[in-house]
């Protein structure tokens, strides 16, 4: 075994810029495998942090356009089938905060918040930042994963006096406080001084938001004082099982239907989605990349398996005299088979191994770039990823190295020997 | 009887054109002889090391080797022959490019059970007076020296018969003489050396002459005034250690 590992480790050295190219195929083939697994897990990790985002276990309810006067909001021009309200000009303004105590008598139903966002101009010491201001119920502590590293959550009484209090995330803090402690200091927001009772934990963005980008106030004082407005952007609903979240979806729609006296379900004016129904899409999205991706790949492995059975093709030729030599010093044909074998499959082991280590560094610039853009996007090559690959290589080197391999070992020796 | 040939005969078929290279030729080969076989080019002699050397099977006719009938063998117990019995020397060296002449002698041995193949091709090596070289490549050493690591390959494996086809042919005549000397001596140390060439000065180093002509033994001759015996009480200034 030994002696056919050098003997192959001679053969694919000897001629190092062939050996690459032929490895290439082989190369672009698992690179892109061990991308798709990469980038794949990457992807998760990011929508991971996107349900965190909002809590297990829960249910959104977000406003939309009703269909039937979807024509109507949106003039005359647009026919497509993006209803959500935050797509269209037109605010829906029927979600209110009635409808998210209402829904926590439903039985599955543990807790809910509502929340609404704003633009304002924040300043502190002559710092001025025009910022978006989240607002939300005082429940929503119980709910979202968030955590405050200084200072306290607003209470649900500050919440119905219309408290001046607000939580900032990790980046107001360094823009507007630098390395002072903010807690107890005043900040301005629009017209109104808030005192700063808690700073958030830095998250990264998760998606198109940024929390560390934000501050965070109660959603009456948002929309009593800084927005003028009585209804909600969206709300969310935490369930106790979340294996009845489609029951419990059916039963918040009943609900808010009731409240907003819709008698038609082509009439809401809102959408409830389940995290498995987010979760499907990106799903979707996922399977569809790595089907693509994969086909890709597959194609690339198998013109790099016809490249490397081609050479082998090439190199049984042009040892055509070494064949016969190695038979008339007693190598029996399964010797031969074995060497050419083992060349090919460590042929396409190094193209497998270059292509992980390729493929790997494409899904890390993939993540940094991710991350620059402030998506929460984990580099991963996963264990599997990079097992799979390399059984994939060996099996396209015995695959594509078996039909030169044996015509090498079904050689006359005679004939062999007169080529040299 | 170490080689026993009866009426061995091998034709070709050339898309319906039959070609008789051998004859029918028989031959007994004694174990310890220095057997040439002399032949002018076509006349077979080189078909007819192939057959006896395990590497091509006759069209008919019956080959004892050590009293069993080849015929018998498959596949991988000829290589096991070829590997183990017999050794091959060949006009053009036939080693392995960018190699060491130590892994050049090694060869062999991979495809044997023996162990310790370092220590065996090393002892193979000195045998031809090549100790000194074992890390060379195969490119560069001379000819004859390259002649003398083929030798060393064929002796690796302890063979009983050794098969040199035209030993010489591409060297100068002093080389020639160093490869002719080693063969001698390796026929003294009792192995059977079985030479074929068209040069007689070569011929004459062997105790018996065959020669061969349109596939037939034309005359089979004990060689009295063998060069060997010549070579080896002249002592030669031969550069072996």
């Amino acid at each position: 075994m030994r002696s056919y590992l050098l003997q192959a480790i001679r053969g694919i050295t000897h001629n190092k810029s062939r050996t690459f190219l032929t490895a290439l195929g082989i190369i672009i083939g698992i690179g892109t495998v061990v991308l798709v697994f990469s980038v794949g897990e990457g992807f998760k990790s990011y929508i991971n942090a996107q349900v965190d985002a909002f809590g297990s276990n829960t249910i959104f309810i977000e406003t939309s356009v009703p269909a039937s006067t979807k024509d109507l909001a949106n003039g005359a021009s647009d026919s497509g089938n993006v209803n959500s309200s935050a797509m269209n000009a037109v605010p829906v303004m029927t979600l209110k905060n009635r409808d998210v105590k209402d829904v926590r008598n439903i039985p599955n139903v543990k807790n809910s918040y509502g929340a609404s966002i704003g633009q304002e101009v924040v300043s502190y010491k002559g710092i001025s930042k025009n910022i978006f201001i989240f607002g939300a119920d005082a429940s929503r502590f119980d709910i979202d994963k968030g955590i405050i590293v200084l200072g306290r959550p607003y209470s649900e009484e500050e919440d119905k006096s219309l408290a001046q209090v607000t939580i900032l995330g990790a980046d107001i803090v360094s823009d507007l406080f630098g390395d002072t402690d903010p807690l107890g200091k005043y900040i301005r927001v629009g017209n109104y001084n808030f005192e700063v009772i808690g700073v958030y934990e830095r998250k990264g963005s998760s998606g198109l938001s940024n929390d560390d980008k934000q501050i965070f106030i109660p959603v009456s004082t948002l929309q009593k004082k800084i927005l003028g407005i009585d209804y909600l952007f969206y709300a969310v609903v935490e369930l106790y099982d979340n294996s009845k979240a489609k029951i419990s979806a059916l039963d918040v729609s009943e609900v808010l239907r009731r409240n907003h006296n819709i008698t038609d379900s082509s009439r809401d004016d809102f959408k409830v989605n389940t995290q498995e129904e987010s979760l499907s899409v990106f799903n979707t999205i996922l399977q569809a990349i790595t089907f693509l991706l994969i086909a890709i790949a597959f194609i690339s492995l198998v013109v790099g398996g016809v490249g490397v059975m081609n050479i082998m093709y090439v190199v049984v030729t042009e040892r055509i005299g070494e064949i016969g030599l190695k038979k008339a010093l007693g190598a029996r044909n399964k010797d031969i088979l074995f060497e050419f074998l083992i060349e090919a499959v460590l042929l396409t082991l190094l193209g497998g191994i270059i292509g992980i280590l390729g493929g790997a560094l494409f899904a890390y610039i993939i993540s940094k770039v991710a991350e620059s853009f402030g998506f929460a996007w984990k580099f991963i090559v996963p264990v599997y990823g990079v097992v799979i690959s390399l059984s994939i290589s060996m099996i396209i080197g015995i695959i594509f190295g078996v039909f030169p391999a044996r015509n090498a070992s079904k050689l006359d020796p005679i004939e062999a020997l007169n080529k040299e | 009887m170490l080689i026993e040939l009866k009426n061995i005969t091998k034709e070709y078929d050339n898309g319906g054109v039959v070609t008789k290279v051998l004859k029918g030729i028989s031959l007994s080969v004694k174990e310890g002889e220095f057997l040439a076989i002399m032949g002018p080019s076509g006349s077979g002699k080189s078909t007819l090391m192939h057959i006896i050397g395990f590497l091509d099977r006759a069209t008919s006719g019956t080959y004892l080797f050590d009293n069993e009938d080849i015929k018998d063998f498959n596949d991988d117990e000829l290589a096991y022959i070829r590997n183990e019995r017999i050794g091959f020397v060949f006009q053009s060296f036939n080693l392995l490019a960018r190699t060491s002449v130590l892994d050049n002698v090694i060869l062999p041995l991979t495809y044997s059970k023996k162990k310790d193949h370092i220590n065996l091709a090393t002892k193979a090596l000195e045998a031809v007076g090549l100790g000194n070289r074992l890390s060379f490549l195969s490119n560069q050493i001379s000819g004859g020296q390259k002649q003398r690591v083929a030798i060393a390959r064929a002796l690796v494996c302890d063979p009983k018969v050794i098969f040199a086809d035209e030993p010489t042919g591409n060297l100068d005549s002093k080389s020639g003489n160093t490869v002719m000397y080693i063969l001698g001596r390796l026929n003294n140390e009792g192995r059977t050396i079985i030479l074929v060439t068209h040069d007689r000065n070569v011929a004459e180093h062997a105790n018996r002459i065959i020669t061969i002509k349109d596939g037939e033994i034309i005359s089979d001759e004990h060689n009295l005034n063998s060069r060997k015996s010549q070579m080896i009480e002249d002592d030669q200034d031969i550069e072996l250690k």
